[in-house]
Parts: C-alpha cells; structure tokens; sequence
C-alpha cells in the first residue's frame, strides 16, 4: 500500500516539470507557426500588385501546353519551342527542345514530363524508320536483353534490352567505339556513366534522364545470385 | 532527494528545446564501405547544416531519417526507391540534384579524363 502511494507521489512532484517543459516546446512551435503565416500575409499583398502590373515577360508554366518556354528535368529552362533561338545552356549541352506541337500532342510522358518515347513504341503509337535513305533496308530489332551486374552491393542489376535501342539505332552507333560487344569487357560504372560514357553518352543528353534510376535498375541482386 | 531529482528533470525539460535547435554541422557516412569500394566511390559526408537551413526538422525526421547516428540504413538502392535522400520530394525530384550525380555526395569520385 505504502509503494504506490510513494511513486503516486514521485509523479506528482515531476509532473510540473514535465508540464513547463512540454509548455515551453509547444508555444516555441506556435510561434513559428504563427510566424510564418503573418510573413506569408505580409507577403502575399506583395506578389498581387506585382502580378498586376502589365506583363514584361510571358508566364513561364511548364503545365501550360501554350507556354512559350519548357523546363527540363532541374526545372532550368529548356527551350522555347523555337530552333532558331536556342536560349539555355541546357541547350549547349546537348538537351534538346520540346517543341510546342510535341507537347500539345498529348504523347506519353515520363515523370519528369518528357516524351516516353519507348512506351510510344511498344504501344505501336509510332514506328521508327531504319534510315532517312530510303533505301535503307530495315533491319529487324534484336531480341537481346542483356544482364549487367551493378557494382555495388545493394543496387539493383540492370538489364539491358537491346530491342528497344535497335529500333533507333544500328549496331554501328555504339559498337565497337562505345561498347566493346562481349560480355563483361566494359568496366561500367555510374561514375563513368554520369561523366558521360557509356550509357551517358545518349542518356541524359538525348535519351531519358540517368535521374531515372528504376528504369535500368530493374533486376534485384538476390535474383542474379540464386 | 524527490525535490533533486524534479529539480534535475526541470533542468532537462527547459535545456532540450534549445539543445534540439542547434546547428550539428556535418555528418559521415561511412557504412557499407567494402560495396562503395566496388562502386568507386568513397563515404559520404552529410552537409546537416546545409539542409537546416533549405528544410524544417519534421520534414526529414522521425519519418525519413530516425534521429540517431547509425540507425538508418542507407543505401542507393534505398534512395533510388525513394527512401532516405531519394523521398520523392528530394534528391528523386527536380527540387534537388539528381542521385546520379556521385560526387556532389560521395568522396573520392575518380575524374574520368
């Protein structure tokens, strides 16, 4: 009986502690809370009288099919939709436009908002041609997937389709200059890829971005062990 | 010896709050050093005062990062699936640089030529 009465009485003593302590984390919080929405009123007349003087610039709105400037995947601008004025160091490097007609199209997107242009493949919504030369004779795609073992203990394999890659290109394009065609003979690493070799010659520049991990890395590392 | 030790829990009720609002400055990484070594890469070094500054504490913490040295595995795989640094609304989204950019994070990038 004399036990509970004691740590009843314990608790009690510490209880206004606990209460002080939990009061002064609390307002602290409040606050800030409070804080931020008296600057986000004070900001807000701000933006208004801003947005209400004439336009100098044309709205830049990625999600605007008739905005005049497109943003790429670092929210940069990318291009304005206009070949003859190039505008962005995006540009420079090799990332091209998306022009104005491609977006309003409604073609598949990625989620970073660019053309899938493989899915639009595969959903036979458009059909490669072999060659600009007519002449060209097509050469069927290659079935050939490919496993490449990623480096590191926890990321996932990647596997490699070579279909997909034959519908653009011819074997020319990547062996034997960027790919030594046999298997296990390219040191691959991301270091090198996102320093532009390998798959980063094309990808990040004019295929889809290397920030799109899970599209390569697809094969889990128990599955290549077993 | 009631009296000292509510004292004493006082004490810590008031310090906390302050404590908790510190600067922690840089935190390394350095677990799963044999598969970075595979990779190419070196440890990481997690620049916390930088990210105080750009997020809130409740953005990462508890739900991201558990706030404890050691208790998150982290791994690429993990940040690629967006966990850890890869949540979808940080280093897997254009509201930060993208996880293939290595050596923004990791040291001892080898330069390629």
């Amino acid at each position: 009986m004399k036990a509970p009465f004691k740590i009843g009485k314990t608790a009690l003593l510490f209880l206004p502690a606990v209460i002080l302590g939990f009061a002064v984390f609390v307002s602290g919080t409040f606050n800030l809370a409070e804080s931020a929405t008296a600057k986000a009123a004070a900001a807000k007349p701000a933006g208004k009288t801003e947005a209400a003087k004439p336009p100098a610039q044309q709205a830049i709105d990625p999600t605007n099919a008739s905005s005049v400037i497109y943003l790429d995947t670092a929210g940069k601008p990318a291009g304005i939709g206009d070949p003859n004025a190039p505008p962005s160091a995006a540009f420079k490097l090799g990332r091209g436009w998306h022009p104005q007609a491609l977006s309003a199209v409604g073609l598949a997107k990625d989620r970073f908002g660019l053309i899938d242009w493989a899915k639009l493949v595969r959903d036979n919504v458009i059909k490669p041609k072999p060659s600009l030369d007519p002449a060209d004779e097509e050469m069927p795609p290659l079935k050939l997937d490919v496993l490449i073992p990623a480096k590191g203990d926890f990321v996932d394999d990647v596997i490699y389709p070579h279909e997909m890659h034959t519908w653009w290109l011819k074997c020319e394009v990547c062996h034997p200059n960027i790919f030594i065609p046999a298997k296990g003979e390219n040191n691959m690493t991301m270091v090198a890829i996102a320093q532009g070799q390998f798959c980063g010659r094309c990808h990040g520049k004019v295929a889809f971005p290397l920030a799109d991990c899970k599209r390569c890395h697809t094969s889990p590392k128990s599955a290549s062990k077993k | 010896m009631n009296k000292l030790a509510a004292l004493s829990i006082l004490a810590v009720a008031l310090v906390l709050p302050a404590v908790s609002s510190g600067e922690i400055g840089n935190i390394k990484i350095d677990q799963q050093k044999h598969s970075k070594a595979q990779a190419g890469v070196g440890v990481v070094t997690f620049p916390h005062t930088r990210h105080e500054k750009l997020n809130k504490c409740g953005d990462c913490h508890p739900k991201i990062f558990i706030d404890k040295a050691g208790a998150n595995k982290i791994t690429m795989k993990g940040n690629m699936e967006g966990k850890f640094c890869g949540s979808p609304n940080c280093h897997n989204s254009p509201r930060a640089f993208a996880l293939y950019e290595c050596a923004k994070c990791h040291e001892n990038v080898k330069k390629i030529k």
